[in-house]
């Protein structure tokens, strides 16, 4: 019977442990009020977002603020809120949102409207594209926290080099990529990200919106037309035609992009701002020689980024919506956003910021960021917009790697987005 | 005798496993059948009773039938690769005198690291442009980002990644083997190779059986390792279908097509464990 | 000759489990800024700043700690559970247990996916929300059909007579389970209890959803927790590879003694 009664021992030792494990942080001291700030996890020192959070505690007592991180992946935290929202758990109070996903929680019914916090004439203090992309059927439902946006990265010193100037067209760049390349070797043209996931709509709708088409227009699906047509087949020239793209794109997203610029062997990148602080490091290979601009447009078109950025609503189902909102209201103002930037580079939504001496001190950046920001567009505003990507991401992808052609490609995305909003009307 | 009246016991035995299981997996479960028969899109409001069209809808879908035809190359190839695999290493350790043990714990080396940073690792091994593979091999093959290559080159991380599951297995499966047959062999004069096939593998089948069931099992519901790895891609060139169910769940909050998509796999991996058995049976004769 | 052959065979059998881990001890050593850079396939330097780094940013210790006792407990609690259940299928020959195994074999084949949301939802109304035992008992549910059929597997190659003997001998049947059939049955005891516990310690998709704070992280949610929004730190991924691996391995090398112990070179032929 030894036997048994040391694993019985063993096995009742082990739930113990876990039970008492499982007892951990204890509840709130009675008379408190807890305000959970879900979010993805901000890279770098997490004490500046909590001397915040700190400060919106003692401006208001008798709440404690609880600060939870998920992953940063998009998809997880998508999934997360998708599992907790749907089955109206009170778990967490504030959340953050990718700019993508305010009209589909909206919709849901997930999110509480915060219309009262952002009244008309406050609107006018953030940039145009997120107030945009958080505002359904008239309502707004968060509060813009950080923007993104794509921009044009290029080597200067190899431009200065060879004479060419900053180019202004997507011809310009790959005639001047072109001549680079013959010139240095193992130099790459142009790359950017072109693996089937959400940054390859990004990099599309930049083509698509500088040649002056789209996705959507008053609602209705406008894919397969001939503006469209000629963007795409751009895109894929990059790879086929004109050999400026290596074929390695169809595996990169921002990260590896960023290494192979990061490592001087590539001329063009196109990426969002924060590789910029990640090339002016001491180590990086890239230092000084790096310069930045607003993307290139088409012959007759005008310049477009795609819109990122995070920005932060109220959880439907809170039991403290009030206090939560005060928080988002905290979070967002521009002392918050200041101090933000400063801490983790992020770029606030606030154009107000952008005239800030001691922020512009510390990231240069933002004078060129600003004229971006401002016209930076959302991507198409619809609740079913994470399907429409789906379908997009799998037929870009086909265009890039070579299995399907510009024009069949879209004729298919067309039908599968129109039988999507069809369905869903 | 009163070895009878066992008959009357032996559902004590089988209760406290029976109760966990149903109290934490009946629920699930059921709800994903029933799920599976509703319209339930959570950007539409209350699902909808709906019958078997999600399975038509699923039937006339050519997503369906790419992530199918993708799983089951995975799944067969993987399966078959890790088997093979799996009983040549079993059989080598087996050999080995001494340092075994140090052995045995790098042979379980791909298994215990997490997915997720093996999925990574091999990720970047991989790469086109900086990854260890291509500047060793001095080769620039784009592995991850041609329709062509990308699937395989996730089975040759999946098979990297659970032959020790096999190994595992089916040394102790060889453990059990008593030596008194093998000695009795060695009697006969039977030579290495006839032992092998004449009753090393027979003997071994139980073993193997339960590894190939389990195996594809898991090949069929491969999730984490492809999605960190291509995500799908490209082209939809490795969407597998528990990767097309994942977004069709959770990206395209598609509850009820995502459910009838998860009973897809359920009866793929059903299929395929009775034509398993069967094939046992048969091989056994 | 032969052994020559063989002696290759197993080098490359070792190389081949090995490289691509060995690539990420080699990662997790290397500076910074020579992170992406090929050549040099060695760095110049070496650097123990990644491992550093992982505990001190995080509370990766607790992370650890909590692996561990869920995976420990999981482990347990299905051999606990399992072991009497392959014993009833097995020795005890219950009627319709063919139906019970392909039964519990089933509850195997839905992927997590889609089972996560109701479970969470099951998880949440018990109030084990945030909690290690919520993972203990989940893990310990999904890894019950793999341990019950290696288990039955093991239990019916003991051979009858011995059972029976003991019984004769005058032990009551759990008597017989625990003295004769256990030991006898070690190798698939371990062989089971070795893979839950990797199982647990893996395991990323529940850990995920239903945990919240570090009170209940298990590892894979930490490392998934080190890449920011587009950065993502390979040195410190590396070092963590690292780190949660090793311990694993060693658990697995000291507990083989039972798994492998009875092969001998003379015994298994071919």
């Amino acid at each position: 019977m030894r036997r048994v009664s040391r694993g019985a021992r063993a096995l009742c030792l082990a739930c113990g442990a876990a039970l008492v494990a499982a007892c951990g942080a204890g509840g709130p001291a009675p008379g408190q009020t807890v305000v959970v700030f879900k979010h993805g996890k901000l890279f770098g020192d997490p004490a500046p977002l909590r001397a915040l959070l700190d400060e919106f505690e003692r401006q208001h007592p008798g709440v404690v603020v609880r600060d939870e991180t998920l992953p940063a992946g998009s998809d997880e935290q998508h999934q997360f809120y998708a599992i907790n929202l749907q089955a109206r758990s009170a778990a967490f109070d504030v959340l953050a949102v990718d700019v993508i996903w305010v009209a589909e929680f909206a919709h849901a019914g997930w999110l509480q409207e915060l219309t009262r916090l952002l009244p008309p004439a406050e609107r006018a203090a953030f940039f145009p594209g997120p107030i945009e992309a958080v505002t359904h059927q008239g309502r707004v439902y968060a509060v813009p926290w950080f923007v993104d946006a794509g921009l044009l990265y290029y080597r200067k010193d190899l431009l200065e080099k060879h004479a060419f100037p900053v180019p202004r067209t997507w011809e310009e760049l790959v005639r001047t990529a072109r001549a680079v390349m013959a010139r240095e070797p193992r130099i790459a043209g142009f790359v950017w990200q072109g693996k089937q996931y959400e940054g390859l709509v990004c990099n599309a709708l930049e083509y698509l919106w500088s040649n002056g088409g789209g996705v959507l227009s008053g609602g209705r699906i406008v894919l397969d037309t001939p503006r469209n047509r000629q963007a795409l087949a751009f895109m894929s020239d990059l790879v086929h035609r004109f050999g400026v793209t290596p074929g390695s794109v169809t595996t990169a997203t921002e990260e590896p992009s960023r290494h192979v610029f990061g490592q001087g062997r590539a001329l063009f990148m196109r990426n969002w701002p924060y590789a910029w602080r990640l090339f002016q490091d001491p180590g990086s290979r890239v230092h000084g020689k790096v310069g930045v601009t607003t993307l290139p447009h088409f012959e007759g078109g005008i310049p477009a980024a795609t819109l990122g950025g995070w920005q932060l609503a109220v959880n439907r189902h809170s039991r403290q919506a009030a206090a939560a909102s005060e928080l988002v209201r905290h979070l967002t103002s521009v002392q918050a956003q200041k101090r933000l930037a400063l801490a983790y580079g992020f770029q606030p939504a606030r154009t107000a910021l952008y005239r800030d001496p001691e922020l512009l001190a510390a990231q240069p950046l933002l004078q060129v960021l600003e004229r971006v920001f401002a016209t930076a567009r959302p991507r198409p505003v619809t609740p079913y917009y994470v399907r429409v990507s789906q379908v997009l991401q799998s037929e870009l992808s086909a265009i890039i790697s070579g299995r399907k052609s510009p024009e069949a490609a879209l004729a298919a995305a067309e039908r599968k987005l129109r039988k999507i909003l069809a369905d869903e009307a | 005798m009163k070895l009878e009246r066992e008959l009357d016991r032996p559902l004590w035995y089988l209760l406290p496993g029976g109760l966990l299981l149903v109290v934490v997996t009946l629920f699930p479960l059921g709800h994903v059948l029933w799920l599976s028969l509703q319209r339930h899109s959570l950007l539409h409001g209350p699902p909808r009773f709906v019958g078997l069209d999600n399975y038509l809808r699923l039937a006339g879908d050519e997503r369906f039938w790419n992530a199918l035809a993708n799983t089951a190359y995975f799944a067969a190839v993987s399966v078959a690769l890790e088997l093979a695999l799996g009983l040549a290493i079993a059989l080598m350790i087996a050999r080995v005198r001494r340092g075994r043990r140090l052995l045995y714990g790098v042979i379980l080396l791909p298994w215990a690291v997490p997915t997720a940073v093996s999925a990574r690792m091999w990720e970047w091994m991989y790469d086109a442009e900086i990854g260890v593979l291509n500047y060793l091999a001095g080769t620039h093959v784009n592995w991850l980002g041609s329709p062509a290559w990308a699937l395989n080159a996730a089975i040759a991380m999946d098979v990297w990644k659970s032959t020790p599951f096999v190994v595992l297995l089916l040394l102790a499966g060889l453990q059990g083997i008593p030596r008194d047959v093998y000695r009795a062999a060695a009697v006969d004069g039977a030579s290495g190779w006839s032992v092998l096939v004449r009753i090393t593998l027979p003997l071994l089948a139980p073993v193997m059986l339960v590894a190939l069931v389990f195996r594809t099992i898991d090949a069929f519901r491969v999730f984490d390792a492809i999605y960190v790895l291509t995500g799908g891609g490209p082209a939809d060139s490795t969407e597998t279908l528990s990767i097309y169910a994942y977004k069709v769940l959770f990206q395209g909050l598609e509850f009820g097509y995502g459910s009838a998509l998860a009973v897809s796999v359920f009866v793929c991996v059903g299929l395929a464990a009775l034509f398993y058995a069967r094939l046992m049976r048969e091989a056994l004769r | 000759m032969r052994s020559a052959l063989r002696a290759a065979a197993l080098a490359l059998v070792v190389g081949y489990c090995l490289a691509p881990f060995l690539w990420q001890v080699i990662t997790s050593l290397r500076p910074t800024a020579e992170l992406m850079s090929l050549p040099p396939l060695i760095p110049t330097r070496v650097t123990g700043e990644h491992y550093a780094a992982i505990f001190h940013g995080h509370p990766f210790l607790r992370i650890i700690a909590n692996s561990a006792l869920v995976a420990a407990g999981a482990t347990l609690l299905a051999l606990a559970l399992g072991a009497p259940a392959a014993f009833a299928l097995s020795i005890l020959r219950v009627r319709g247990r063919a139906v019970i195994l392909a039964g519990v074999l089933g509850i195997s084949m839905f992927p997590p996916i889609a089972t996560v949301s109701p479970l969470f939802l099951v998880l949440s109304t018990l109030g084990l929300h945030d909690t290690l035992f919520a993972l203990v008992i989940t893990y310990t549910a999904f890894s019950l059909p793999l341990a019950v059929w290696l288990l039955t597997n093991f239990f019916g190659a003991v051979p009858r007579e011995i059972y029976i003997a003991a019984r004769v001998d005058g032990c009551t049947a759990f008597g017989a389970l625990v003295r004769v059939v256990l030991p006898l049955a070690a190798p698939g005891l371990l062989a089971a209890g070795l893979l839950t516990f990797v199982f647990a310690w893996n395991e990323f998709l529940f850990a995920l959803t239903f945990t919240a704070t570090e009170a209940a992280r298990t590892v894979p949610v930490g490392i998934a927790l080190f890449p920011g929004l587009h950065e993502v730190p390979y040195g410190e991924i590396a070092a963590a590879a690292v780190t949660v691996t090793l311990p694993v391995v060693v658990l697995a090398a000291f507990f083989q003694r039972r798994i492998i112990e009875g092969l001998t070179a003379g015994a298994v032929k071919g």
